[in-house]
C-alpha cells in the first residue's frame, strides 16, 4: 500500500531525560524517525524535554517543543498544533506511557489523533502481564508458570505445580531484596513470608526459575500487509537472571543450533504476527541448554535499546522502517537505505561478529552493590565489531574506558580462590576478569560452568585467549629482543604463510632470522588476529607502546578494513561503515 | 569525492557515563554536519551503538572502534586526514590530543599546547597569576604532611581532589584536620601517581562560561547560574540563564577574564570556565577551565539560537566569528528564562548515597522554559521527575550548621499549607522561632520511627542536609534511601528547597504556563 495521505501532520514523543534503561538510543531512533518522517513529506511535531538531543534541533522537526513531558503539556501541544497522528513507539517506555495516559484520558479521541503504528491493544498486550500469557497460551508458545502471591496461603498452587526450583520477587523492592530461590516447599514458604514482609504492597511473584537457560533475542519487524521479517538475533553471553541492559550481548548468537535458532525465529515472528505489531519488536526468550524447550519471556512492542543496537550491528535501520511503516507504506516500499538497492523486507546478512559490552557507573558508585541481577545498572554501553567473539570481545573491553585494555584486572588478581569462584557464581561487573583469573590459575572449563552457567563455547573461547596470554607472557622477552636487535628488517618479507616464506630468495639469506624470530612474530600475528591491544603485548615485553607498535607494523601486522553492509557484500553498500580486523582482504 | 575540500576526523565520545552524556554526541554530530556542510570528508570514530553519531548516514564513513591510542591510530594511518578534532567527544577526545600531537598529526582547533596550559594545574596558575585574574587558594600536594600543612595554611574548609579528574571523582569537602587525614589515605589510593588538589573552599554562587574564539574575538553565547551554591558538581545543579541573582559586576568581570584566559591560551574554538561567585566579596573567581566544548553546548545552542559547534567547526576550518557575523562578548539574552535540572537514577542504583557534592551522580538533564522564572523552574522540576508536591507533610531533618538558614524556607513551606514533620534537634529549633513542628522518632527508637514514617508514605516532601557528624550522617543515608525506596523528593541542598518554594508560587500563581517551541521561545519579547 502506498503512503496514507490522511497523514499529514504526526507528533512524535521523544524519551525525556537520560535514565539508567533509558540512554541515548531514543535520540537516535527518535532523530531517524523524524527524517523519515519529514522524507514523506509529513509536517513533525516534536515533544522532549532534554534540549542535549538531535532530535530536538530544529532541522530535525517542524516545530520542536522542549517541554516537560507529561499528559497536561502534551495535551496542549496537540491542542495547539492538531496532528493526525502521533507516533509514540520510538520514545522507549516515557514516549509509550505518555502515549497510553493520552489515551486513556480520551485526549486522542478529543482531538481526533490517530496513534500511528503498533495499536494501543497491541502494546497492551504485550505489556500487561495477564493479556500477554492469555495469547501465548493461544499462541501454543510456552511462558514460565507463575503466581502473584499476596498472601502466604496462596502459595499452594505453586507448591502444586510441582516445579521446582522456583525463584521469588517481592514486589516494589529495590532489586529485589528479600527474594530468593527456593528447592522445595519449606523453603518457599520461608522466602515468600519474607518477601512478603519486605515487600511494600505485600506481593510477591513467584516463577519458574530458569537458571543457567540461555537468553536470546530476536529483533523482528511487521507492516500492516502482515509481512515480517527477522532483522538479527542476539545472544547473552550471561544466562538468565541477568538484565540484558547489563549483559554481554553477541550479534548474530554464536551457540545455538540451526533448529534452535529457527525454532525461535518462528516462535518469534509468530507472536509479532498475533499482536499485529506494525514497525519494530523486540522478542526475549529463554532457550535450555539441555533440550529444545523455550520459553517467551518478555516482548517490547517498540524500538528500544536492543533494537538500536540491532541496527547498528546490521545496518538495518530499525527506527527509520518502523516510522516508514507507521505512514502506511509496506516492508517491500521501502528502500535499504544502506545499499540503496535492496528493499527493508530483505532480512539483513552478518559476516562478522558484534559484541555489545555495558558500561556500568561503579568507578563513581564505589559504595554501590555491584552485584548484576534482573534491575538494570549500566549507564551506556559499547559495540565492538570483528571476524571472530574474540577480537570483537578484545575490542568491546577496550572500548569501555574503565582502564581495562584486555584479560587482567588488578582487582580480580587480588582475590582468594574461594572469592574468585563467588566473584564468578554471583554477577557482578568484573565477571568476566574473574573468569579469565580462574582460566589462569588453572581452573577448569566444566568448573567454571558449574559456577556460572555460561555456554561452554564462550568459556572456551575465554580460556584460549588466556592460553594465549600466557604464551605472549612467556615470548616477551623473545618480542624485547627483537625491538632491541633491530633488525626486524630481516624479516620484513616473511609472508604469513611459512612455505612461501621458504621458498623466497630472502629466506637463505635471512635464516637465522627467521630462526629467531619467527616463533614470535607468528604469535604476534595471533595475538593481534585474536584482539589483543598493543599496550598489553608491550607490558607483557616491557617496552612501551609505540616502539611494539613500530615493530608490528615494520612486520606489515596492521589491520584491514570491512565493511557492514546489510546483506554480506553480496550487494555493493552506498553509506557503508567500517570495522577493523587483523585479515587479508580490504573491503575499502 | 574528489572536489572535497580535505578530510577531517571527529574522535567521538565512547559509552555514555555518569560525567559524559549524550551532549558529547550531539556536539560530535554537529561537528560532522558543520564539515560536511563546508565541503569536507567527514570520518567519525566512536563505539556507542546508541547514538546519532554512530548512524550510519551521519558521516562520509564510520568507523566502529575502540577511543585507544593503537585503534585511533590504524584508522589515521589508513585515512591519512589533513586533520583531526578532538574538541568534542568529551574527555575521551580532549586525551587523545597528546599522543595525536607527539605522533605529528595536525589537531585542529586549539592546540596540544593550549589544552596542556588548560589542564596542568601548575601552569593554569601561573598564567592565572600573571593575567590577574583571581582564583580560590590552593595548591597540589603529593603527601598527606603536605595536604595538612596547605589546608592550616589557607584554611578550612578546603576542596580536596585528585588531579586529573572527570566528572568530579573523588572530590570532597573537608571541614576538619581529621577528616583531611582520613580522606589522604583513602585519596592516595585511588589515583597513587597523580597528586591531590586541595583549595580553600569559597561559599558562593557557581557559575559557567563557553566561550567561542577564533583567537582575535571571542563570542561569551550565554552565563549559565547555578542554583545550588559552589560545593555541588556542576552537572548535578540546577542552572538558570540568563542569571538571576548575579550582580553586573560580577557578569562583568566573567566577561572580562574568561576573554582574557580564551585569548591567552590561544583557543581556536571552544572552551568552558567554572566560576564561583565569592558571597563576601561579589568577585568572580575562576574554579577550572576545559578547553574542550561542555555539557552546556546543546542548552546554550537552543536556548540563544547560535550553532555553536558549527560556529567552532568553521573557527577550526579558518573562518573568523567576523567571517559568520559574530563579534566579541557577551550575546544579548533572550526575553524567555531556561532552567536546566539533574535526573538521577538512583531508584536503579542501591546502597548509593543520595546527597549531592562534589562528586557527580546524575545521568542525565533536562530543560524547562518559559517566560519567567518560577513557571521555568517548575517545569524544570517536573520534567526531572520531582512530583511537585503542592501540599501536604514535609519531614525535614537539617544539620546544625544549615539550621538558621533553613528556618525561614521551612516556615515558608508551613506557610503554603504543609505540615511539618522533624527529627528532635530540628522540631525544638524551628519551634524555638516560632514555626509548628511535629518531632518524630529517630531510627533507633523502636516502631513508628522516621524511615517508618517515610517508608509509610505519610511524607510528600523530604529536605534531608547532609551533617559532617558521622553519626547522624548514617542516619541521613538511611533516611534518603528510603526516600527513594517510596519515591519521595528528597532535597539535600537549602538552595534546591528554596527553588522548590519559587516553583510553588509559579503554580499557585495561577497563570498559565507559556506553551512555545523552541523557536517562539528564542522570538519571545518580554510585554
Amino acid at each position: 500500500m502506498p503512503r496514507d495521505p490522511n497523514i499529514k501532520r504526526v507528533m512524535v514523543i521523544g524519551s525525556g531525560p537520560i535514565i539508567i534503561g533509558q540512554a541515548a538510543e531514543f535520540d537516535y531512533a527518535g532523530a531517524q524517525a523524524c527524517r523519515a518522517l519529514r522524507e514523506e513529506g509529513v509536517y513533525v511535531i516534536l515533544i522532549n524535554s532534554n534540549p542535549a538531543t538531535i532530535m530536538t534541533d530544529t532541522e530535525m522537526a517542524d516545530r520542536v517543543y522542549i517541554e516537560p513531558l507529561n499528559v497536561e503539556f502534551a495535551e496542549r501541544v496537540i491542542a495547539k498544533e492538531r496532528p493526525d497522528g502521533l507516533l509514540a513507539t520510538l520514545g522507549g517506555q516515557t514516549g509509550l506511557n505518555l502515549a497510553t495516559l493520552l489515551a486513556e484520558a480520551g485526549i486522542l479521541e478529543k482531538y481526533n489523533v490517530r496513534l500511528l503504528g503498533t495499536p494501543l491493544a497491541s502494546i497492551r498486550q504485550a505489556e500487561d502481564r495477564e493479556e500477554f500469557r492469555t495469547l501465548m497460551r493461544e499462541l501454543g508458545e510456552p511462558v514460565p508458570e507463575s503466581w502473584i502471591v499476596t498472601d502466604e496461603s496462596d502459595i499452594q498452587p505453586a507448591i502444586d505445580s510441582n516445579i521446582w526450583p522456583l525463584i521469588v520477587r517481592p514486589a516494589y523492592t529495590l532489586g529485589g531484596t528479600g527474594g530468593g530461590i527456593a528447592l522445595n516447599e519449606k523453603q518457599l514458604r520461608e522466602i515468600t513470608k519474607r518477601g512478603l514482609a519486605l515487600s511494600m504492597r505485600h506481593q510477591v511473584m513467584i516463577e519458574r526459575y530458569l537458571m543457567g537457560w540461555k537468553e536470546v533475542e530476536y529483533e523482528v519487524m511487521r507492516d500492516a500487509n502482515d509481512t515480517a521479517i527477522t532483522v538479527c538475533n542476539m545472544e547473552n553471553f550471561d544466562p538468565m537472571g541477568v538484565h540484558t541492559g547489563d549483559s554481554i550481548v553477541v550479534a548474530p548468537s554464536q551457540t545455538l543450533s540451526d533448529k534452535e535458532y529457527q525454532m525461535l525465529r518462528t516462535a518469534s515472528l509468530k507472536i509479532i504476527r498475533a499482536l499485529g505489531i506494525e514497525g519494530g519488536c523486540n522478542v526475549q526468550l529463554a532457550l535450555s541448554p539441555f533440550s529444545f524447550d523455550y520459553y517467551v519471556i518478555e516482548v517490547n512492542p517498540r524500538v528500544s535499546r536492543s533494537s538500536a543496537l540491532a541496527s547498528k550491528a546490521t545496518g538495518y535501520p530499525i527506527a527509520r522502517v518502523s516510522a516508514k511503516i507507521a505512514t502506511g507504506l509496506h516492508l517491500d516500499e521501502i528502500e535499504n537505505a544502506v545499499t540503496k538497492k535492496t528493499l527493508s523486507c530483505f532480512e539483513p546478512a552478518l559476516d562478522y561478529c558484534v559484541v555489545k559490552f555495558p558500561r556500568w557507573p561503579f568507578d563513581k558508585f564505589r559504595s554501590a552493590d555491584r552485584t548484576i541481577s534482573t534491575q538494570m545498572k549500566a549507564t551506556g554501553e559499547v559495540m565492538a565489531i570483528d571476524r571472530s567473539f574474540e577480537s570483537a570481545f578484545m575490542k568491546a573491553i577496550r572500548s569501555c574506558e574503565i582502564g581495562i585494555y584486555g584479560l587482567s584486572n588488578k582487582s580480580t588478581q587480588q582475590l582468594s580462590d574461594i572469592q574468585l569462584e563467588e566473584a564468578i557464581r554471583v554477577p557482578n561487573d568484573e565477571r568476566v576478569w574473574a573468569i579469565t583469573e580462574a582460566f589462569r590459575r588453572g581452573m577448569m572449563i566444566e568448573e567454571v560452568y558449574a559456577l556460572s552457567y555460561i555456554d561452554r563455547w564462550f568459556l572456551r573461547k575465554l580460556q584460549g585467549l588466556v592460553g594465549l596470554e600466557t604464551r605472549l607472557k612467556l615470548n616477551g622477552t623473545a618480542i624485547s629482543r627483537m625491538i632491541e636487535s633491530g633488525d626486524q628488517h630481516i624479516i620484513l618479507e616473511i609472508p604469513s604463510n611459512r612455505e612461501d616464506f621458504e621458498k623466497t630468495d630472502n629466506a637463505e639469506k635471512s635464516q637465522n632470522g627467521l630462526s629467531q624470530h619467527h616463533l614470535a612474530i607468528r604469535l604476534i600475528r595471533e595475538a593481534k588476529r585474536v584482539g589483543f591491544a598493543d599496550r598489553t603485548v608491550a607490558e607483557f615485553a616491557g617496552v612501551p607502546e609505540m616502539k611494539f607498535r613500530t615493530l608490528r607494523k615494520s612486520l606489515g601486522i596492521v589491520p584491514t578494513y570491512k565493511m557492514v553492509d546489510t546483506c554480506a557484500a553480496e550487494f555493493e553498500a552506498a553509506t557503508p561503515y567500517f570495522y577493523s580486523c587483523y585479515d587479508s582482504e580490504n573491503e575499502f | 569525492m574528489s572536489q572535497s575540500k580535505g578530510k577531517v576526523v571527529v574522535i567521538g565520545s565512547g559509552p555514555i557515563r555518569i560525567g559524559q552524556g549524550i551532549e558529547f554526541d550531539y556536539c560530535s554530530v554537529h561537528c560532522v554536519w558543520a564539515l560536511r556542510a563546508a565541503g569536507y570528508e567527514a570520518i567519525i570514530v566512536n563505539n556507542n551503538p546508541e547514538t546519532v553519531s554512530t548512524d550510519f548516514d551521519t558521516s562520509n564513513r564510520l568507523y566502529f572502534e575502540p577511543l585507544t591510542v593503537e585503534d585511533v591510530f590504524n584508522i589515521l594511518d589508513r585515512e591519512n586526514p589533513d586533520g583531526v578534532i578532538v574538541q568534542f567527544g568529551g574527555q575521551t577526545a580532549i586525551n587523545l590530543a597528546k599522543p595525536l600531537n607527539e605522533a605529528g598529526y595536525t589537531i585542529l582547533g586549539s592546540s596540544c599546547e593550549s589544552i596542556d596550559l588548560a589542564e596542568d594545574r601548575d601552569r593554569f596558575e601561573k598564567m592565572l597569576t600573571e593575567l590577574g585574574i583571581p582564583k580560590p587558594a590552593g595548591r597540589a600536594v603529593v603527601t598527606a604532611k603536605q595536604a595538612l600543612v596547605v589546608a592550616e595554611e589557607i584554611k578550612y574548609p578546603v576542596l580536596v581532589r585528585p588531579s586529573y579528574v572527570l566528572g568530579g571523582r573523588a572530590m570532597e569537602i573537608v571541614y576538619t584536620r581529621e577528616d583531611l587525614e582520613r580522606y589522604m589515605d583513602y585519596a592516595v589510593d585511588v589515583s597513587p601517581k597523580s597528586p591531590i588538589l586541595i583549595d580553600k573552599y569559597i561559599l558562593g554562587k557557581e557559575a559557567e562560561v563557553d566561550v567561542i574564539s577564533d583567537g582575535v574575538d571571542c563570542l561569551l553565547p550565554g552565563i549559565m547560574e547555578h542554583i545550588e551554591r559552589a560545593g555541588v558538581h556542576s552537572g548535578d545543579s540546577m542552572a538558570v540563564y540568563p542569571p538571576q541573582t548575579l550582580s553586573q559586576k560580577a557578569i562583568d568581570e566573567i566577561v572580562h577574564t574568561a576573554t582574557q584566559v580564551a585569548i591567552r591560551l590561544e583557543v581556536r574554538g571552544l572552551m568552558n570556565i567554572q566560576y564561583v561567585v565569592d558571597t563576601a566579596t561579589d568577585t568572580a573567581q575562576v574554579l577550572e577551565v576545559n578547553p574542550r566544548a561542555s555539557r552546556t553546548v546543546p542548552y546554550l545552542s537552543k536556548i540563544t539560537g547560535i550553532p555553536m559547534v558549527q560556529v567552532a567547526t568553521n573557527i577550526m576550518l579558518g573562518q573568523s566569528l567576523k567571517d559568520q557575523g559574530f563579534s566579541s562578548g557577551l550575546y544579548p539574552t533572550p526575553g524567555s528564562i531556561s532552567v536546566k535540572a539533574p535526573v538521577f537514577s538512583f531508584m536503579k542504583l542501591n546502597q548509593v548515597d543520595i546527597g549531592l557534592g562534589p562528586e557527580m551522580k546524575s545521568t542525565g538533564e533536562i530543560m524547562g522554559m518559559d517566560t519567567n522564572y518560577p513557571r521555568a523552574l517548575y517545569k524544570a522540576m517536573i520534567a526531572s521527575g520531582i512530583d511537585v508536591p503542592s501540599g501536604g507533610s514535609l519531614l525535614a531533618t537539617i544539620a546544625d550548621a544549615d539550621k538558621a538558614e533553613a528556618v525561614e524556607i521551612i516556615r515558608e513551606f508551613s506557610h503554603i499549607g504543609f505540615t511539618i514533620y522533624a527529627t528532635e534537634g530540628t522540631a525544638r529549633y524551628l519551634r524555638t522561632h516560632g514555626v509548628t513542628a511535629e518531632s518524630v522518632k529517630k531510627i533507633n527508637q523502636g516502631e513508628g520511627n522516621i524511615v517508618d514514617l517515610i517508608r509509610s508514605k505519610k511524607i510528600d516532601l523530604i529536605i534531608n542536609t547532609l551533617s559532617t557528624n558521622k553519626r547522624i550522617e548514617r542516619e541521613g543515608s538511611l533516611i534518603r534511601r528510603a526516600a527513594v525506596e517510596v519515591n519521595v523528593p528528597c532535597l539535600t541542598s537549602l538552595d534546591t528547597a528554596r527553588a522548590l518554594l519559587t516553583a510553588l508560587s509559579a503554580k499557585q500563581e495561577g497563570t498559565e504556563f507559556a506553551l512555545a517551541t523552541v523557536d517562539e521561545y528564542l522570538n519571545y519579547q518580554p510585554i
